[in-house]
């Protein structure tokens, strides 16, 4: 659910299952990352954020790229800036010491920041495999090394590691040895309504009901690509509620508007569109 | 503690490694575990690395705790028969029909969970094995219906084959998906693999030159001057081209998969192919090879600088490969041969290799070995053949 516009409401607006709970708390008493897998928007990304929250902690984000080094998130040694500082001088910076050039990435400021940090690694699987044992090494050590000027950086508090992956291939397997994993299952129509409650408070019965029973109809639509997620439901019902003439009545009668909200790719779109015209005739 | 819990979970086939069950120990000396939900929790998520095999240790799980029973493995045999048996039905139910001396239309009424329930029955009901036999179903009999059979004229119905010249295979399994996920690690390829990289400069002009910056600074009487470049990207192009058809690559489908699961996370621009044995007139995009079919003589058009990478047993009988008209495909008649083809597809692409899974200690029994070997420069689907094929694929030509 990473752009639902609700990010810092955190445990207000996640509901979490207290199996999840239990391996969150475990993972923090061990020191251990937790690795969380899922299909795309069963709310992992969402889970780091609802903990921060909730312990009161700052929430660093680092999102991965496929062209990403692993210096990058530990540092940065901002050359141009001493240049521009050596050729003019006008700056309060002095710039024999290279240390003030130097500028923390995402995991080296989760290490200095003075309070326990939540550190969440998004999509991890993004970068490439030599990228993720580096940087498993860092997070076991809780420390890293400056090299421009020799200095090592403790973790000052050790952070509360969140590692998010899409993928549906594994990690490697001394990757996977250093972390507690947890897979998110798709939300059964029961939590599905508990979830709905917290985005929707007071929302219709009705309109819930038959949007609940219409959605996991079209999940079952198969050869689809990108199968709708928790993420597409809120924004439908959403799309539903803004539209003055929609009926949940017509829900049950197998019409189903907006698809566009729910289906992404045109491939899928059309084949959903063609599951509900189908159905209306009957 | 629960060492034997640890060896149950092993032997089943759950990977969990001895760092682990400390780690698992290490839990409980914090005394974070009050109940036995707090067990199933903890001890999952700490020994247990994918959601695939969290059914497996469910069972486990419930099997050494509340004493439920391991599934046996013959009961799951039976299922994997019924299974097999289900989709042959769905595929041909006509021949199945006969072979199980039955009335194709008493079974055409079965809801699938209906057949499955059927078929296991008839599978229980044969209590001794027929392996052998000529009449029920059974492996290597000489029924014209049957698993692994050798029965010249007759027909396949899967199974390993043995004799990899069957000529004709009569139902082609129209689906093979080699995308579904192996339990390999593709780590060693990973290895291997590395090195087949071509980095070029691409993008926009993003990325400061440090040394050229501070050598046009000075240059310029320290005057700043900032130079940027392109950054590097991998920009090689690849074609993998997969032999999925006919039973002969079957025992090394998951080789085939690691490979292909690999392949398609780390190159950016990589084309897979399929085609069944050798290639003739069309090579197919998708792994049924039926929808989309793509004439090899328009792979002239694609830029020569793209490695082609076959792979496939280049296992089959001779004609198969040296006549005009060697396809199992009726509609596969330009006249030319699957050998003229594949050297027309070597000339387009001098850096290409072929990869062929069966050890090669093996290829000098293979009269078609031998012959394609002439044409791509073949290495063996391992590690050591793998350097080699990626050294071949970055020489410079």
């Amino acid at each position: 659910m990473d752009h639902t516009p609700s990010r810092f409401t955190g445990a207000t607006r996640y509901v979490l299952d207290p199996e999840l709970a239990g391996i969150v708390n475990i993972s923090m008493a061990l020191e251990m990352p937790l690795l969380l897998k899922g299909e795309p928007g069963t709310g992992k990304t969402m889970l780091a954020h609802a903990i921060a929250d909730s312990l009161g902690m700052p929430l660093i984000v680092l999102n991965v790229k496929s062209s990403m080094k692993l210096v990058e998130a530990l540092y940065q040694y901002d050359t141009l800036t001493r240049l521009n500082d050596s050729r003019f001088g006008d700056s309060v910076r002095n710039v024999s010491n290279i240390e003030e050039y130097i500028k923390m990435g995402k995991i080296g400021r989760a290490f200095t920041s003075e309070t326990r940090s939540v550190l969440l690694i998004d999509e991890i699987d993004k970068a490439d495999t030599d990228f993720q044992d580096d940087m498993l090494d860092v997070l076991d050590q809780m420390e890293f090394d400056i090299i421009e000027i020799d200095k090592v950086v403790k973790a000052v508090h050790r952070p509360v590691i969140i590692i998010t992956s899409n993928a549906k291939k594994d990690l490697s397997d001394p990757f996977l040895g250093r972390c507690n994993f947890h897979h998110i299952a798709f939300p059964d129509p029961k939590m599905m309504r508990k979830i709905l409650d917290v985005h929707f408070p007071g929302l219709d019965e009705n309109l819930m009901e038959s949007a609940i029973a219409a959605f996991y109809k079209l999940r079952e639509l198969e050869a689809v690509e990108k199968k709708p997620a928790t993420r597409e439901l809120i924004n439908w019902i959403r799309a539903l509620r803004s539209d003055p003439d929609f009926k949940p009545k017509k829900l049950l009668k197998g019409e189903a508007p907006f698809l566009g909200v729910l289906f992404k790719k045109s491939g899928d779109y059309q084949r959903a569109a063609e599951f509900t015209n189908r159905r209306r005739l009957f | 503690m629960f060492i034997d819990f640890f060896y149950t979970l092993k032997n089943a086939g759950v990977p969990v490694s001895p760092t682990a069950f400390l780690t698992l120990h290490k839990a409980l000396g914090k005394g974070l575990v009050h109940s036995l939900d707090d067990f199933y929790v903890t001890a999952r998520s700490v020994l247990v690395k994918s959601e695939r095999y969290f059914d497996l240790f469910d069972q486990v799980f419930a099997h050494h705790f509340e004493g439920a029973e391991l599934p046996d493995a013959e009961g799951v045999e039976v299922d994997e028969m019924a299974r097999a048996l289900l989709e042959e039905w769905l595929k041909n139910p006509e021949l199945l029909a006969k072979a199980l001396d039955v009335d194709e239309s008493e079974l055409s009424d079965l809801t699938p969970e209906e057949l499955i329930d059927y078929f296991k029955e008839r599978l229980k009901e044969q209590t001794e094995a027929h392996h052998g036999g000529n009449k029920w179903i059974g492996a290597g009999g000489t029924s014209p219906v049957g698993h692994s059979g050798y029965h010249p004229g007759g027909m396949r119905v899967g199974g390993v084959s043995r004799n990899k010249s069957a000529v004709k295979v009569a139902m082609d399994r129209r689906y093979k998906d080699y995308s579904l996920e192996g339990p390999l690690t593709p780590s060693m390829m990973n290895e291997a693999l590395k090195r087949l990289r071509n980095m070029v400069p691409a993008g926009p002009k993003d990325r400061v030159n440090l040394d050229e910056t501070l050598y046009q600074t000075m240059k310029n009487a320290g005057e700043i001057e900032i130079i940027f470049e392109r950054s590097l990207k991998d920009r090689l192009k690849v074609i993998l081209a997969i032999d999925n058809g006919g039973w002969s690559m079957d025992p090394y489908i998951p080789m085939v998969q690691t490979l292909f699961n690999y392949a398609r996370a780390q190159f950016k621009e990589i084309k897979t192919f399929f085609f069944h044995n050798t290639v003739y007139d069309y090579i197919y995009e998708d792994p049924a090879r039926y929808k989309k079919p793509r004439k090899v003589s328009d792979m002239a058009r694609l830029d020569s600088e793209t490695r082609l990478i076959m792979v496939g047993d280049a296992s089959m009988a001779p004609y198969e490969l040296m006549t005009a008209d060697g396809s199992i495909h009726i509609e596969e008649r330009s006249g030319r041969s699957s050998l003229e083809q594949l050297r027309f597809l070597s000339e387009t692409f001098p850096h290409s290799v072929w990869l062929n899974p069966v050890p090669e200690r093996m290829w000098r029994y293979t009269q078609t070995v031998s012959m394609i070997r002439r044409i791509f420069p073949m290495f063996e689907l391992s590690i050591d053949g793998l350097e080699g094929a990626v050294a071949r694929l970055m020489e410079k030509s």
